[in-house]
């Protein structure tokens, strides 16, 4: 199990996408999507809704195989890795927070019961400030959370297993403005001190601007532009993209 | 072997002649038969349109009652070991059929024909080779039979053998329904279970949990109120028959516990067969698999709308001619 630490410092990226396609039955969900991810920045990937995001962030961590195509984690084939291993690495927020069933305290000591990472009862308030969540909620149950109060339970649970990368789909999507500057900071946080390699989706494009260092532009499957985030802003170099921001500041 | 198959079908058939020579076994069906007729008459009066299958119906019960009861009376005699687990191997499969009957979904038929012998030949080990143990230890103070007298009878061994079966059936087929709907209702769960590194088995349990409970409590219940609210067939049938109530009752608190536990082991056993198909090698919700489900299940709700739709045009068909006559 040594060989599997998953780290292999002579490759440059974290993820590098080899024209990955995925197909439900005949309908072609991505299509031939080629880019590499690289280390110690958080990525952003946005896109108008349909355009494939979460499908994306699946096929990351591997709750979905591509149809075709190939993906490398730390220069090694995804599909030759023990899934659970790959998963305990490269943790996933999904966008709709699927909680179990119990108090909260439960569901933040789900991962690290199957892994065997020590909690102190400290060590689980400081992961509700670090969600933006009062230290009350730890013994909550999770019946009778609202939508952004699961959707801070789901982050901090993805959380407490302590992933080298940390896949969001859109975790701030029902939040306030202070909430989600504390996640926010949180998550700067951690891509700087810990190294936490982080791949947001999300709608916001001032959170993007906020957070992200690399932006991966999808619509209809396709990856149709990526480039650093200045530069989206800056120069908007195709025209769907432009079409995209403008309806977007319109609202 | 046949000869002998020969001699014991035409001994029954002797029997039942036999028996049809008592007189009292006509005037009782005489008496039934006018309950019978009494039902035709109510049938009549309501226009059910239920009296010739009413007739045909007690007509055939009747025959098959006559020739499968005395038939037992020959299963029941037998005292060879090997045929006792061959009867119950042939039940369990006709158990495992039905389910697969019921339900359809892919590999159903192995998997009950699994879950179904597994416990049944578990506990019927048991309960059999009980007495074997005992029977094989020299110098007793007195003579130890087991959970039921050494050497086993087909009288013993086959009614309990029944209803360990059917209560495995039962249970692998509730186990089924169960695993197939909270397994998609909880895909979201189980998923977010897999995200964190969690197994197909171990995320599958966590959502299970409760689906056993609901499926084992009935039983458990009935267990609880035994001599109250329950007075179970056999242990009736027992008294009725002369057996002192004490080991009548031992016997059903012992059939209670072999119910339960071979519930317990099919629902288990089908769970695990079952629950495999719904992951890939890459420990992955199985896309695949979920999608033939849901095909089957848009197939069974087709043919129930069919099926209504055939009786009401024929309700329909049915009402035209009868205004058209009036
Ligand atoms: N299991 C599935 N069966 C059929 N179609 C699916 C399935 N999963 C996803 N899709 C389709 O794939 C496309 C991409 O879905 P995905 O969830 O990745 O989009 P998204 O970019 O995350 O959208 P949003 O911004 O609304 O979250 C959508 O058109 C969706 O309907
Ligand atoms: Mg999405």
């Amino acid at each position: 199990m040594v060989a599997m630490t998953l780290d292999n410092e002579n490759s440059e990226s974290i993820f590098s996408v080899q024209d990955v396609s995925f197909k439900i039955g005949s309908i072609q969900i991505l299509s031939h999507i080629t880019i590499e991810i690289n280390k110690h920045k958080i990525t952003g990937i946005i896109g108008p809704s349909g355009s494939g995001k979460s499908t994306f962030l699946r096929l990351l961590n591997n709750l979905i195989s591509p149809t075709t195509g190939k993906i490398f984690f730390n220069g090694q084939d995804i599909a030759e890795i023990p899934p659970t291993l790959l998963r305990k690495q490269i943790g996933l927020v999904q966008q709709r927070p699927y909680l179990f069933e119990g108090t909260v305290k439960e569901n933040l000591l789900y991962g690290p019961k199957i892994w065997g990472i020590d909690y102190s009862e400290d060590d689980l308030l400081h992961l509700l400030d670090k969600v933006a969540l009062p230290h009350e909620f730890l013994e909550r149950d999770i019946e009778g959370l609202s939508g952004g109060e699961q959707q801070r339970v789901s982050l901090a649970r993805s959380l407490a297993n302590e992933p080298q990368v940390l896949l969001l789909d859109e975790p701030t999507s029902s939040l306030d403005v202070i909430s989600e500057e504390i996640i926010e900071s949180t998550l700067k946080r951690l891509s700087e001190e810990r190294q936490v390699k982080v791949i947001i989706v999300t709608h916001s494009l001032e959170q993007t601007e906020r957070l992200t260092e690399q932006l991966l532009f999808l619509k209809g499957g396709q990856l149709v532009e990526t480039a650093p985030t200045e530069e989206f802003f800056t120069q908007y170099r195709n025209d769907e993209i432009r079409s995209f921001f403008k309806k977007k500041e319109e609202n | 072997m046949a000869s002998e198959l020969v001699a014991m079908i035409y001994q029954t058939l002797v029997e039942i002649w036999q028996a049809l020579k008592e007189p009292n076994i006509w005037i009782r069906i005489g008496l039934s038969a006018i309950l019978l007729l009494m039902l035709i008459g109510l049938s009549l009066w309501q226009r059910t349109n239920l009296e010739s299958k009413l007739v045909w119906s007690f007509l055939r019960g009747f025959l098959q009652v006559v020739l499968f009861g005395s038939f037992l009376t020959v299963i029941f005699g037998i005292q060879k070991i090997w045929m006792q687990f061959l009867i119950l191997l042939f039940m369990s499969a006709f158990a495992a059929f039905t389910n697969y009957q019921s339900y359809h979904y892919p590999k159903v038929l192995l998997i009950g024909l699994l879950a179904i012998t597994a416990s049944t030949m578990f506990i019927m080990s048991i309960v059999i080779f009980s007495g074997a143990i005992f029977a094989a230890i020299p110098n007793l103070p007195f003579k130890i039979e087991g959970i039921i007298p050494y050497p086993p009878q087909g009288e013993f061994v086959i009614p309990m053998g029944s209803m360990v079966i059917s209560s495995a059936m039962r249970m692998s087929g509730i186990a089924l329904e169960r695993a197939k709907s909270d397994i998609i209702k909880s895909r979201g769960k189980i998923e977010a279970a897999l995200a964190l590194g969690d197994s197909p088995k171990n995320a599958v349990k966590t959502i299970l949990k409760d689906s056993y409970k609901a499926s084992l409590l009935p039983t458990i219940n009935r267990v609880a109120t035994l001599g109250i609210v329950s007075l179970p067939g056999l242990m009736s049938g027992m008294i009725i028959g002369g057996v002192p109530p004490i080991e009548a009752a031992v016997y059903q608190v012992v059939i209670f516990l072999m119910l339960l536990s071979a519930a317990f082991i099919a629902s288990i056993t089908t769970n695990m067969l079952f629950t495999k198909q719904f992951f890939t090698k890459r420990e992955q919700i199985n896309l695949v698999f979920l999608n033939e489900l849901a095909q089957l299940e848009q197939k069974k709700a087709e043919e129930r709308k069919n099926r209504q739709e055939k009786r009401r045009s024929w309700w329909r068909r049915k009402k035209q001619t009868e205004e058209n006559q009036k």
